[in-house]
């Protein structure tokens, strides 16, 4: 009975790989629109029937490292299955960078409700500092990666200061005006290249390995997209367990105290100012990350990256993904991400379908695609 | 001093394009506690529906009719469509959130201004392309004194002037005007005394979206051009010239008008360099504003409830 629920729960799980690969690399639109409803339809199932819900949680729950193993190996092998789509690393890739941002903004909307849209600030933040010191004073890639994110959580900071005198709707303004304001500022400023943005940055290199040259292993050749590929799936991983870690501790119950009452959570104790700019910090600090892999891996940047746009879009994949659950954001950004890239026949269509599926989800998923599951303690 | 004067004239006509669309915010949000961010959007839509009006009055040919008719037949029939898309936008995007929390409204007028913005642009021809607006009024100067004034810009402040007026009015002086002032203090107890809240609120977003879609043919026919994506910066402006002033309040709107338009003007006619920067210098007040007086300037400071 045990070896046939293994089965079974593996099974599932490599029919849902399956069908991501599919979808992936099918070009035709019905045939990608098959694999996506496939995928739809197989999540429907389980979020009707509790019993497979309940099944494929105890799977996981008595399977949780084969599980996690096998879903670590289909990210890494991906790349070697797509190796003949450069363009499709390069939209995974995306995915993930965006996917960094709705991680970080989760802790802020999901987490502590401050309904933040400086997203296109902060990663305009990471991303300038990033491509002016690489490219004026050619500082290495690897330090600059943890200054641009340092740079971003001061902004960060000092952003918070501020906002924490404003709440609800005078919040969420405050936050739109000041991307604004750095759009504009980085449209306008000399140093910054005005509208044309800053060009020439250079690949990051690890050792001799160039991230501009293919990776070479085994006879095998995989386009050179897959350097950074490889890299968002680490730094992914790496907020998954901050985010994890915050999840679990005093930090992240205070965060959720501080979203269900706030008046209650500081009667209770805890510093209403601190951990809502903490949220502003550590939000931003991945963002700031993330716009410096972005600006590497463009190798060009310019000030229409980083419009209220950006924000918008953040936002919305982790209302559609699920407020306050991680993984409902990774899924989120996968969704969101790729979905308008591969229907190509809709390209010129994609914010207005972007827009449309905003409001069918608030309209029928409120709380997204993927709710969280209550707390099981504290 | 007479640059000044002619800064300052040019200042009233900017900011009284502002206060017809920040007066919508103050009126949706003293109604029923919702910010509409695609208002700036939906201001857009009038200044398309002018160019439409006046490509059909052109077609119709009606074209030979003097101006100023062509100018009031544009203004009027764009106002009231606009009105009603208003409208129309409301019962299909805001009504269901009513009960929801805060932030669904919020993203819901966001994702319906993207979907207003890139259905122009999809689908207006050459839609994002600017738009060249009809010359519906004349751009001749006049003088007075030793002031060189434009025309169009004193029929714009006038226009401006006497539809807030007019709207004043009808909000303080009509039966329609009190239920809406009633329903926006309390609802419940409103319903109780048999007013039509569903009503109401539908003529609070007629209303609003009158003026806006006003604000766009304004907007537009001083502007010369129109985008598909001005919306986004008017709508953002107008709402903060609404939490400048103090939102929910009447007066409050037009005073932050007041302020974001002169702080426009001023800082492009006399900071050297300002120009491209007075969106900045603007919204760099506006968040002043918003830290360290947060209730406005003639807002009144909600207390904390428990």
């Amino acid at each position: 009975m045990k070896v046939l629920e293994a089965i079974a729960f593996f099974g599932v799980e490599i029919i849902f790989f399956l069908l991501v690969f599919l979808f992936l690399v099918f070009e035709k639109t019905l045939s990608i629109f098959g694999a996506l409803a496939a995928l739809v339809a197989l999540s429907l199932l389980v979020g009707r029937y509790p019993v497979l819900h309940q099944f494929l949680r105890r799977g996981f729950s008595t399977y949780k490292i084969p599980s996690i193993l096998l879903g670590l190996l289909f990210i890494l092998v991906l790349p070697i299955l797509l190796k003949e789509r450069p363009y499709h690393i390069f939209i995974l890739f995306n995915a993930g960078l965006f996917a960094l941002l709705a991680l970080g903004l989760n802790w802020q909307i999901g987490s502590t409700n401050i309904v933040n849209f400086a997203t296109g600030a902060s990663f305009a933040t990471g991303a300038y500092t990033a491509a002016l010191l690489a490219v004026h004073l050619e500082w290495p890639f690897w330090v600059l990666l943890p200054i641009s994110g340092l740079a971003a959580a001061t902004v960060g900071f000092i952003l918070g200061l501020p906002c924490m005198k404003t709440k609800t709707y005078y919040l969420s303004l405050v936050t739109m005006a000041f991307t604004i304001i750095v759009y504009l500022i980085l449209n306008n400023l000399d140093f910054t290249g005005g509208p044309d943005g800053i060009s020439g940055i250079p690949f990051p290199s690890l050792g001799f390995h160039s991230f501009g040259s293919p990776i070479r292993l085994w006879g095998l050749e995989i386009p050179f997209q897959a350097n950074f590929y490889y890299l968002v799936v680490v730094l992914v991983a790496i907020t998954f367990l901050v985010d994890q870690r915050f999840r679990y501790s005093r930090i992240g119950l205070a965060w959720n105290a501080i979203r269900n009452d706030e008046i209650a959570a500081s009667c209770q104790g805890i510093d209403i100012l601190y951990y809502k700019v903490l949220s502003f910090s550590a939000n931003f600090f991945f963002d700031g990350i993330s716009g410096a892999l972005f600006a590497f891996s463009m190798g060009h940047i310019s000030p229409e990256s980083f419009s209220f746009n950006v924000s918008v879009t953040v936002v919305a994949i982790v209302i559609v993904g699920g407020l306050d659950n991680p993984v409902g954001v990774l899924l989120g950004s996968f969704l969101m991400i790729i979905i308008p890239e591969k229907f190509q026949v809709f390209q010129d269509y994609r914010m207005l379908i972007f827009g449309l599926i905003i409001l069918l989800m608030l309209r029928l998923r409120p709380k997204g695609l993927f709710p969280p599951s209550v707390r099981t303690y504290g | 001093m007479t640059e000044l004067l002619e800064q300052i004239f040019f200042a009233l006509m900017l900011s009284s394009t502002y206060a017809l669309i920040s007066v919508g915010f103050t009126l949706f949000f003293g109604a029923i506690n919702i910010v509409h961010f695609s208002h700036g959007d939906v201001a857009m839509l009038g200044a398309f529906c002018g160019i439409i009006l006046y490509g059909i009055l052109g077609l119709a040919g009606l074209g030979s009719m003097p101006l100023w008719m062509v100018a009031l037949i544009i203004i009027v029939v764009s106002s009231l469509a606009i009105g009603f898309v208003g409208t129309f936008f409301e019962r299909m995007v805001i009504k269901p959130f009513r009960r929801s929390p805060l932030l669904m409204v919020l993203v819901a007028t966001i994702a319906l201004g993207i979907v207003i913005r890139e259905t122009v642009r999809l689908f207006y021809p050459q839609g994002s392309n600017p738009q060249v607006f009809p010359r519906i009024l004349p751009q001749t100067a006049f003088r007075l004194g030793s002031l060189q004034l434009r025309v169009d810009h004193l029929i714009i402040l006038l226009i401006s002037v006497l539809l807030i007026v007019v709207m004043f009015l009808f909000i303080n002086r009509t039966r329609a005007g009190l239920a809406i002032r009633a329903i926006s203090q309390d609802m419940e107890a409103a319903n109780l005394m048999g007013i039509n809240s569903d009503i109401m609120i539908a003529t609070t977003f007629l209303i609003g979206s009158i003026l806006a879609g006003l604000a766009g043919v304004l907007i537009g026919s001083y502007q010369t051009v129109v985008r598909f994506d001005i919306g986004l910066m008017g709508g953002i402006k107008g709402f903060s010239a609404a939490v400048v002033g103090g939102l929910g309040s009447f007066y409050g709107a037009i005073a932050g008008s007041l302020v974001l338009g002169f702080v426009e003007s001023l800082v492009s006619a006399y900071v050297p360099g300002g120009a491209p920067y007075k969106d900045v210098f603007a919204f760099v007040i506006v968040i002043f504003f918003l830290v360290f007086k947060p209730s406005g300037i003639l807002g009144k400071a909600a207390p904390v409830k428990i």
